[in-house]
This record gives structure tokens, C-alpha cells and sequence, in this order.
């Protein structure tokens, strides 16, 4: 490479994506690319597929098929069953979903919480510069550090969820609706913090129902409607249908 | 009444099945699997330990050893033929249990086939020296299950708190859906959890067999007793399962002393119902101190 600056890599490339439960298909023949150090907000109305997206791409809808690059590797496969069985290759691949409504543990504590989130062997072994970062991203974590879990409010909730995300060793963070169901005044200060993560080569993508939210804080939205992509706009919402290429 | 005797059989007793149950739970809470090959597991760790005894020597270790690795093998065998092959497919509750059931069905009778209906001793790991505790009478065999039961028990729990894999188990027990996200693997997983509580299931084995005797269908009666202890204390909670086996041990030697023998099982059953009827949930009911997700 003969320039210093960092090349703008595809971080994730989906092609073709078809994912669904059952003989429901929600995501229909999907193609999305994001590049490194992207923030990509993704808007669109209640079930039209913006988790599963995302569930597809971890390997956890019911059945998928169609091709999911991340970083240039194939983690995508055609499947009728199993959702979860291969998601820890994907992982590995450098994938951080962090899932609506938290999933979190609720015996475990905020501390071995945030370790658990730290999957790979390079990950686990940082833990603990890992765990001060995610703290100085989440101030009011740090003495909560030996509460269970199940005994935070919805906000410290959200903050251990997204922060167990954040430990990982990801180039792709997919934060699926970190304001839901929060007040308003907190679901802010949680999205400021995830404007606040430095990207460098990874790229995050943050479904969002509130797009004001969003507005003029990422690099581009992009809207979702009955299971596709419908539109693509600069981050100051000025909405274009983008042709086909 | 002979107190000292009830006492000291209903702390042995206790230790026996609790770490039964406790195999039970974990397995329940972090893979959804009632594992019915349990008592499979546990005949066949006792003949495994037998093997040793007869062909590599009578210490109390290495008996012990074997039978708790035989008991590790077993889980990782039932893991490999019933957990394996289903644990993804629609209904796997249902399944695990029939593809377990007749895993212990086949096992149970393979082992009949293979070392015959006779039943088989265990030599005495611990010596047969009696001590007294605050005046409770206590025969080696007793403190050995009661010492070995508590401290590899102990052992277990701390890893399970400590290690990673421990962290991992415990993330799956707590919600399997979000241990997927993570990246914790549920196939990986299985085998350890299943070799864990084999182990244990072998650690069982081999206590009870210095009361009872090694034979292939020895393990039934024993599941059963883990199973309801498991039950009874809460699927999936460890503590509840300790203070279940703590009251269905007292009962259990309450009632051989009072009635008889015989009437274990029934008297057994009556607790596990009463405590059922008034917490549906089991004793860990009270003690789910984080509300649920």
C-alpha cells in the first residue's frame, strides 16, 4: 500500500440474503455492503425485519440462506434448522450483536457479565484493559461491578448489554434498538455512548426507531420496509430512492 | 430411637443425592435436557470402578478415580448419541428425554448382557475404623461419602465460579438464547457439562456402593431419588438442590427408622408433593433473588 491512510475495507458484505422462522420468510433476498469505520443507522417500522437482519447475519433465525462476508470470510450458509449451532464461528469472525431487549444473565454479576462477552482468545486474555475501556465508557457501571445482573434498572441493563458487546474483539457491532423501552433522557446518554465508541477498521450498525436520534451522528441511514433495504440517505435525512445499480 | 444412627445416615444420604441432583440440574438448566441415561451413567460408573478394583488395585483413590471418569466417559457418550444429534430439532425437551431413555434402556441392558445379573461389592475405599463427632456415631464409609461427596461438590462450584468454562456453563444455564450470541458453542458445551455431571453420577456410584452393590440396574432407584431431589429443590438451582437432598436424606433416614425400610419411597414422595403443592417452583422459589428477564 503506498498511502498511510487506512483503506476502506468491506467490513460486511450480505448478498442475496433470505432468512425467515418457519414458513415465514422475513428478509427477502437482501443485498447490504458496510464499509470500515462506518456508523450505518437502520430505520423502519416494527417487524419489518430489522432484527431479524441481524439475527440472520448471527446464524439465528430459523432458517437462512444467501451469502454473509464478513471481513472477505463466507460465515453465510443455506440452512433449514439449527438457528445458534454455527453463531460461535461468527463470533469468532469478529461479529458483536448486541440484541433487543438485552438477553442478558440475570445471576451473573456486571463484572463476570462483561467477561462473557470477551469470546475470543485475544479478547479474554485483554479482559481486564477491555472491561476499563467499556467502564469508561459506562461510568455508572463501575460500582455495580459485583450486582447481579437481574437487579439493575432497565437503563444499567442496556449499558451491561451493549457493554458485554463492546468486550468482544468485533469489526461489526449490531446494536439493535439500544433506546427501546428506556426514558428518554437515558436512551439518549446510551446512544451518545455509542456514538462515543472509536470505530477505527470496525463498522457498527444501529437499528433505531427513533430517527431523530440518529439524525446527523452517522455516516448513513438506511431504511428497511417489509424485508429490504428501501432507501439510503446521508445522515442528513434528506430520504433518496436509490437506484438499482 | 438410636438418634446418633439417623443422624449420621441422613448427612451421608444427603450428600449422595445432592450431588445427584445437582448433576440433574445442571444439566436441565444449562442444556434442557432431563437426562433419563442418568442412572446409566451411575451403574456404569460402578462397574467401571469394580474393573479397577479387580484388575488394577483396591486403593480407595483409584477406585474412586475410576469410577468418576467412567462416570465423565458415560456423560460424554449419552452426550454424543442423545444430545448431539437433536439438541436443535423442534421439541428437543420430548426428544432428549426419549432419545436419553432409551440410551439408559439399551445401556442398562448391554451392561446385563456383558457382565451379568450378578450383583457386584465394591471393596471398602475407607477402611471400616468408626470415629465419634459430638457423640454421633460415624463409620469410615459415612465420613469418606460425606468428606469426598463435600469436597469434590465444592471443587466443581468453585470452577463453575471461577473458570471460564465455568462462566460459560453458568451464562448457558441463565439464558441459553444470549449464550449463543456471546459465542459460547452449545455442541462444546454439552460435552463438558455432560462430563461433569457423569462425574459426578460416578462419584454417587461409588459412595453408595459401599452400602449397596454394582449391578445393571442399580442406577434406577438412585436417578429417581436425584431426579425428585432435583425437582424438589428447583430445576436448575444448585442451592435448592442441597437443601432438598438435606430434607429428603433426614426423611429418608427418618423413615427407615420409624416405619421401615419399605415405606421410603412413598413417605419420600408425600414431602416432594407437599413441597410442590405449597412452591410449585421448589425451594430455589424463595431463594431467586434477581427477577426474572
Amino acid at each position: 500500500m503506498d498511502h498511510a491512510v487506512p483503506q476502506k475495507k468491506e467490513v460486511l458484505n450480505v448478498k442475496g440474503l433470505s432468512a425467515g422462522y418457519g414458513p415465514m420468510r422475513v428478509i427477502h433476498d437482501l443485498d447490504l455492503i458496510v464499509y470500515s469505520g462506518e456508523r450505518v443507522g437502520l430505520v423502519g417500522l416494527n417487524g419489518h425485519g430489522k432484527s431479524s437482519l441481524f439475527l440472520g447475519i448471527a446464524g439465528l433465525t430459523g432458517w437462512q440462506r444467501g451469502s454473509i462476508k464478513l471481513n472477505g470470510v463466507e460465515v453465510g450458509r443455506t440452512r433449514s434448522q439449527g438457528p445458534g449451532r454455527y453463531t460461535h464461528q461468527v463470533v469468532r469472525q469478529g461479529l458483536a450483536l448486541i440484541p433487543q431487549g438485552d438477553e442478558i444473565f440475570t445471576g451473573l454479576t456486571v463484572e463476570e457479565h462483561l467477561d462473557s462477552g470477551a469470546f475470543t482468545p485475544r479478547a479474554w486474555r485483554e479482559r481486564a484493559e477491555r472491561k476499563e475501556h467499556v467502564l469508561k465508557i459506562f461510568p455508572p457501571l463501575r460500582k455495580l461491578m459485583k450486582t447481579a445482573v437481574g437487579r439493575l434498572s432497565g437503563g444499567e441493563r442496556r449499558m451491561v448489554s451493549i457493554g458485554r458487546g463492546l468486550m468482544a474483539e468485533a469489526s461489526l457491532f449490531l446494536v439493535d434498538e439500544p433506546s427501546l423501552g428506556l426514558a428518554p433522557k437515558i436512551g439518549k446518554g446510551v446512544l451518545d455512548a455509542l456514538m462515543s465508541v472509536e470505530l477505527g477498521q470496525s463498522a457498527m450498525i444501529i437499528a433505531e426507531q427513533n430517527v431523530a436520534l440518529l439524525e446527523g451522528r452517522v455516516d448513513r441511514v438506511i431504511g428497511m420496509h417489509v424485508g429490504k433495504l428501501k432507501g439510503e440517505a446521508s445522515a442528513s435525512l434528506t430520504f433518496q430512492t436509490r437506484r438499482e445499480h | 430411637m438410636n438418634w446418633s444412627f439417623v443422624i449420621a445416615n441422613a448427612i451421608t444420604l444427603a450428600c449422595i443425592y445432592g450431588t445427584l441432583a445437582i448433576g440433574i440440574s445442571i444439566t436441565w438448566s444449562s442444556l434442557g435436557l432431563i437426562n433419563m441415561a442418568y442412572g446409566f451413567i451411575f451403574a456404569l460408573s460402578g462397574y467401571g470402578a469394580w474393573l479397577a478394583a479387580q484388575y488394577i488395585s483396591a486403593n480407595g483413590f483409584v477406585v474412586m478415580g475410576a469410577g468418576i471418569l467412567t462416570g465423565a466417559i458415560g456423560g460424554m457418550l449419552v452426550c454424543a448419541l442423545a444430545f448431539i444429534p437433536i439438541h436443535d430439532k423442534p421439541n428437543f425437551t420430548v426428544r432428549g428425554m426419549i432419545a436419553t431413555l432409551a440410551v439408559s434402556l439399551v445401556g442398562n441392558q448391554a451392561l446385563l448382557w456383558y457382565f451379568g445379573p450378578r450383583a457386584k461389592s465394591l471393596p471398602p475405599l475407607f477402611g471400616s475404623s468408626q470415629t465419634s463427632i459430638f457423640g454421633v456415631v460415624m463409620t469410615a464409609d459415612k465420613i469418606g461419602a460425606v468428606v469426598s461427596s463435600v469436597v469434590l461438590l465444592s471443587a466443581v462450584l468453585l470452577w463453575m465460579r471461577s473458570s471460564r468454562r465455568g462462566l460459560e456453563i453458568r451464562a448457558m444455564m441463565m439464558n441459553p438464547h444470549a449464550a449463543a450470541i456471546v459465542g459460547i458453542g452449545v455442541r462444546r458445551t454439552g460435552f463438558y457439562v455432560m462430563a461433569l455431571t457423569g462425574g459426578l453420577a460416578g462419584l454417587a456410584s461409588v459412595l453408595l456402593s459401599q452400602t449397596y452393590y454394582v449391578g445393571p440396574f442399580s442406577g434406577i432407584t438412585p436417578m429417581v431419588k436425584g431426579l425428585s431431589v432435583a425437582l424438589c429443590g428447583g430445576l436448575g438451582s444448585v442451592f435448592g438442590a442441597v437443601i432438598a437432598a438435606a430434607l429428603l436424606g433426614i426423611n429418608e433416614a427418618m423413615t427407615s427408622v420409624v416405619f421401615g425400610g419399605q415405606y421410603v419411597l412413598i413417605t419420600q414422595f408425600a414431602l416432594i408433593i407437599l413441597i410442590l403443592l405449597i412452591r410449585p417452583r421448589g425451594i430455589a422459589g424463595i431463594l431467586d433473588k434477581a427477577r426474572e428477564a
